[in-house]
């Protein structure tokens, strides 16, 4: 209920600052935070409240430092970094991060799933996400007719919640009262390993899911980018969306997901946060008493092994659907999220993208060639996607706009960027450190986009990485990973619509 | 953040004003500015939100796109810098301010750290009071809220709303919407002498509204907008309309889209209500029971055991300043839309004539009084409860009387409410996307 799309951007801070204003807003949110379907969700209760729900760009870790290592019989202490401290369950595997904020009396809950779209095939594409959904059906400890689902359970408390499903996780979170976390984790436990997979509720919920996939659909936008990233992506299972083709999720048997769900769902594959008003020992003795209980999976978790062939020439992608505005996406694979350019990527996106004197912002929307242009990384736990884009002011063309984004980046690759654009970014990023120590539920998002990457390290060290980066170390990326030979290229063409703009 | 820590924890623990926000924030007049700042102990983070009545209800007759442009004027350069030396300004120091024009205001959001604090009020200042308001920038401006117009106009959720507006607000109510293609005209046909006029005449400190949260003293804020915002004058009140909207028969209107799988659908009616109004508050707990969250009606029912959409949801909104509306919104797939409709408006009847239970308003009560708590936690969340509470009439105090408020509402007075201000059978039925064009 908190977001419809929570895949959490890197840089959160920064990508918010890029979208400044209302229209650059709505754009940003169709570029970086479509890859992710997420559960269900309504009418914020914000709705009914003097105050809506705190914007999410205000967040992030704390500053403190950690605490002596806690000591909790059945856990061993991993690490600490940055004020989190990891912790490992010995009987199975799970891990647990504990955030301690004292701010104010309110926990982030939130256990992320080493599994995604990346882990489906043909056939079951959109799986990952359609059991996110069932697992709001109710547990065999936990359910509607027991009055204590994790609906009621956490609507009755105030707790925002929700969950998301990206290529590389599905995670499930709760911002609630510290009182109610044991109410919480008892019931985020129960359904780890004792959901209800009923046919009868996959064929209600597969309806939700499909009109969860109508939506998308409605919006061009949305289809160009899923079309770029099928293109791009050729052997990876990033090559399909997330929420699945429409025949997968409308023909996906029961069994198929039980199969799913017994893989993936073991403490062994998945991560515990825990950020906010918590005692350590308190909070690791909770998550013993309700996770301890299971075993580490019978099975090693199913490792990937699919690795995308080189590409030796140019893609292209065109979409042709009624609408008003045409758009330009060129895509690049780059490495994944864990690798060491992935800062310098990050610093190259904000020259491109971020504020007024972005170098996109002065090409194209200053010169009336685009209402909005961007760039960005999606960062994946094996190729990235990094994406260059713009939505066409009236009467530009794409042939134009395309060079005009072409141009931007071969002035990088040619000239380098200059020593005031990158200190300007480290700054944005110093602020966006300071921001972060304001809530719990963004931090727990943005912690969650790293597992999912694969090193939740990164969470505290790669803003430190974005300090170090010079611009030479700009320059070499963008002539390393944005080559024209290994580019996809997506136009929307937009054709006429049969109905009128309003009476 | 201790003392934002006491507040929600005082607030959780007992729901009643134990915690005195009036002790701990500042409300003065400064610069002709209400100000009120809070200070919590989250370090070096400033929010800042502000409203001003520069919004489109104040627009001069045939000039509507004029409120919109002036507020996208704002961050285009002043008098004295560009727009690229602000946002240099603001980068270099890794701070935000941004303007958006709703309906009745100019509403105005910064972030930035303690020390940047008077550069960052010194450029709001010189944004609003002395914009540049220059012509190659006015058509820049103007080109892109064209474009931001065409492209809403194949949006079926954008069109929906637009269509549900003018269905149920009268000509010359401040919530009545103009179309897209108004707006496109108007956008096409303003002028820079009407934008100068329209900020000349709107923008001022007479009723403006400033909220500033975080590592901040009341004095040093005071200090800072003293110095930014002395000598400013001017400023007009909210438009508040003579008589609230009424509807006296039921109506139908589809928005045909074409290739859209999805058809957006919403069903309402103004309530003649003001948020601070006696029985809103009793009509917004039921109306949450009908269609707020998981376990409100509508999705526990349509969605979860019937399969019928991904979103559906009841709230009410726009009655901060005037009455407002109330209203049901829903997505269905075109080949579901009639099940979706009927039943959906089962639950709307069930609703109206049955009324909520006991369990059901209790278990919402808690509900809202601890999502609203939550709420609190951090510094954005308190900034836009002080604010929002301030636009609806209420002082600094309703931040911590809200609680109470809920938890007072009985039964009877939710039934009630429900019953004196909703009615099904005159309600608006607005259908967009890949549908048949019908309006009677």
């Amino acid at each position: 209920m908190v977001e419809k799309f929570n895949k959490t951007p890197l840089s959160r801070n920064l990508r918010a600052a890029r979208a400044r204003g209302a229209c650059m807003a709505a754009l940003g949110a169709v570029f970086f935070a479509v890859a992710s379907a997420a559960a269900p969700t309504a009418v914020s209760p914000a709705a009914v409240t003097p105050t809506a729900t705190a914007p999410r760009a205000l967040t992030q870790p704390m500053a403190a430092p950690a605490s002596a290592p806690t000591v909790v019989a059945g856990f061993s202490y991993v690490k600490s970094l940055g004020g989190i401290d990891e912790y490992r369950l010995d009987s199975n595997g799970l891990t647990v991060l504990l955030v301690p904020d004292h701010s104010a009396p309110v926990v982030t809950f939130q256990v992320t799933y080493q599994v995604g779209s990346r882990n489906e095939v043909t056939g079951t594409t959109g799986a990952t996400h359609i059991l996110e959904h069932m697992m709001f059906k109710g547990s065999e400890g936990f359910n509607d007719p027991k009055g204590n689902s994790v609906k009621q359970f956490l609507e009755r408390v105030g707790g925002q919640f929700n969950a998301s499903t990206s290529f590389d996780r599905t995670n499930y979170f709760a911002t609630i009262g510290r009182e109610s976390l044991e109410g919480y984790i008892a019931i985020e436990a129960d359904r780890m390993r004792h959901l209800w997979l009923r046919e009868a509720d996959r064929q209600s919920e597969m309806t939700v899911v499909r009109n969860e996939f109508e939506r998308g659909k409605n919006d061009p936008n949305n289809v160009l980018l899923e079309e770029v990233t099928a293109a791009a992506y050729v052997a990876l299972p990033y090559h399909h969306p997330t929420i699945g083709w429409k025949s997968d999720i409308e023909h996906v048997p029961i069994g198929q997901l039980r199969e799913f769900y017994d893989t993936f769902y073991w403490p062994n594959n998945a991560t515990v946060t825990v950020i906010g008003d918590l005692d350590p020992t308190a909070t690791l003795s909770l998550v013993k008493k309700y996770y301890g209980v299971y075993p580490h999976s019978p099975a090693p978790i199913p490792a990937i092994y699919t690795e995308e062939p080189a590409q030796s020439g140019e893609r292209r992608v065109t979409i042709k659907r009624p609408g008003e505005l045409g758009t330009v996406i060129i895509a690049h694979k780059v490495p994944n999220g864990r690798d060491a350019d992935q800062s310098a990527l990050e610093m190259l996106d904000a020259i491109l993208s971020s504020g007024k004197n972005a170098r996109l912002y002065r090409a194209l929307v200053d010169q009336g060639l685009a209402l909005n242009a961007g760039a960005g990384t999606d960062p994946h736990h094996d190729l990235s996607l990094h994406t260059v884009y713009a939505i066409l002011a009236p009467g530009a063309a794409h042939a134009q706009v395309e060079k005009a984004l072409l141009a931007e980046i071969t002035k990088i690759k040619t000239d380098g960027v200059t020593a005031a654009e990158v200190a300007r970014v480290k700054q944005q990023f110093i602020a966006a450190d300071a921001y972060k120590r304001d809530g719990t539920a963004a931090i727990a998002g943005e912690i969650n986009e790293w597992i999912g990457v694969g090193d939740w390290t990164l969470y505290v060290t790669f803003p430190q990485k974005v300090q170090q980066v010079t611009p030479a170390d700009v320059q070499r990326v963008a002539k390393e990973y944005l080559k024209d030979d290994q580019s996809t290229t997506g136009w929307f063409i937009p054709v006429p619509p049969t109905a009128e703009k309003g009476s | 953040m201790m003392r934002q820590y006491l507040l929600t924890a005082l607030l959780l623990a007992s729901g009643v004003a134990a915690a005195n926000v009036a002790d701990q924030s500042h409300r003065s007049q400064v610069g002709g500015v209400d100000l009120v700042t809070y200070h919590t102990d989250v370090k070096d983070v400033v929010v800042i939100l502000g409203s001003l009545p520069a919004g489109d209800a104040m627009a001069e007759p045939g000039n509507f796109a004029i409120p919109t442009l002036a507020g996208m004027m704002l961050d285009r350069g002043t008098k004295s810098l560009d727009k690229f030396a602000i946002a240099e300004q603001l980068d270099n120091v890794g701070a935000e301010i941004s303007f958006s024009v709703g309906t009745q205001s100019l509403e105005i959001r910064a972030k930035c750290l303690k020390k940047d604090l008077p550069l960052v009020i010194g450029l709001i200042a010189a944004e609003l009071r002395t914009p540049a308001l220059q012509v190659q920038e006015f058509n820049k401006a103007r080109q892109q809220f064209i474009g931001a117009l065409e492209a809403s106009a194949q949006n079926t959720e954008a069109r929906a709303q637009e269509a549900f507006g003018r269905a149920i607000f009268p000509q010359g109510h401040p919530n009545r919407p103009h179309t897209v293609s108004e707006y496109e005209a108007a956008a096409k046909a303003a002028t820079l002498d009407d934008l100068k006029a329209f900020h000349a005449k709107y923008y001022g400190p007479a009723h403006m509204t400033l909220v500033v949260v975080g590592d901040v003293a009341a004095a040093d804020t005071e200090t800072a907008i003293g110095k930014a915002f002395s000598g400013w004058t001017g400023g007009q009140d909210y438009v508040r309309p003579a008589t609230p909207a009424l509807l006296k028969s039921a109506s139908e209107v589809s928005v045909p889209l074409t290739d859209k799988p999805s058809v957006s659908v919403i069903i309402g009616q103004p309530t003649g209500l003001r948020y601070k109004d006696s029985d809103a508050l009793a009509l917004r707990v039921g109306t949450a029971i009908l269609g707020s969250g998981f376990t409100g009606r509508l999705m526990g029912i349509v969605r979860d055991k019937e399969g019928l959409t991904y979103n559906i949801g009841a709230g009410m909104s726009d009655d901060s300043i005037v009455d407002g509306r109330w209203d049901i919104s829903a997505s269905f797939a075109p080949a579901l839309l009639d099940k979706g409709l009927a039943s959906t408006r089962r639950e709307l009847d069930r609703l109206w004539k049955d009324g909520v239970t006991e369990q059901e308003l209790a278990a919402r009560k808690q509900g809202l009084v601890g999502g609203y708590l939550v709420g609190l936690s951090t510094t954005a969340g308190l900034a836009n409860a002080i604010l929002t509470n301030l636009q609806r009439g209420y002082d600094v105090n309703r931040v911590e009387e809200y609680p109470g408020a809920v938890k007072a509402l009985t039964r009877d007075q939710v039934n009630a409410a429900i019953k004196n201000h909703l009615n099904p059978s005159v309600m608006v039925l607005v259908k967009a996307g890949s549908v048949a064009a019908t309006a009677h």
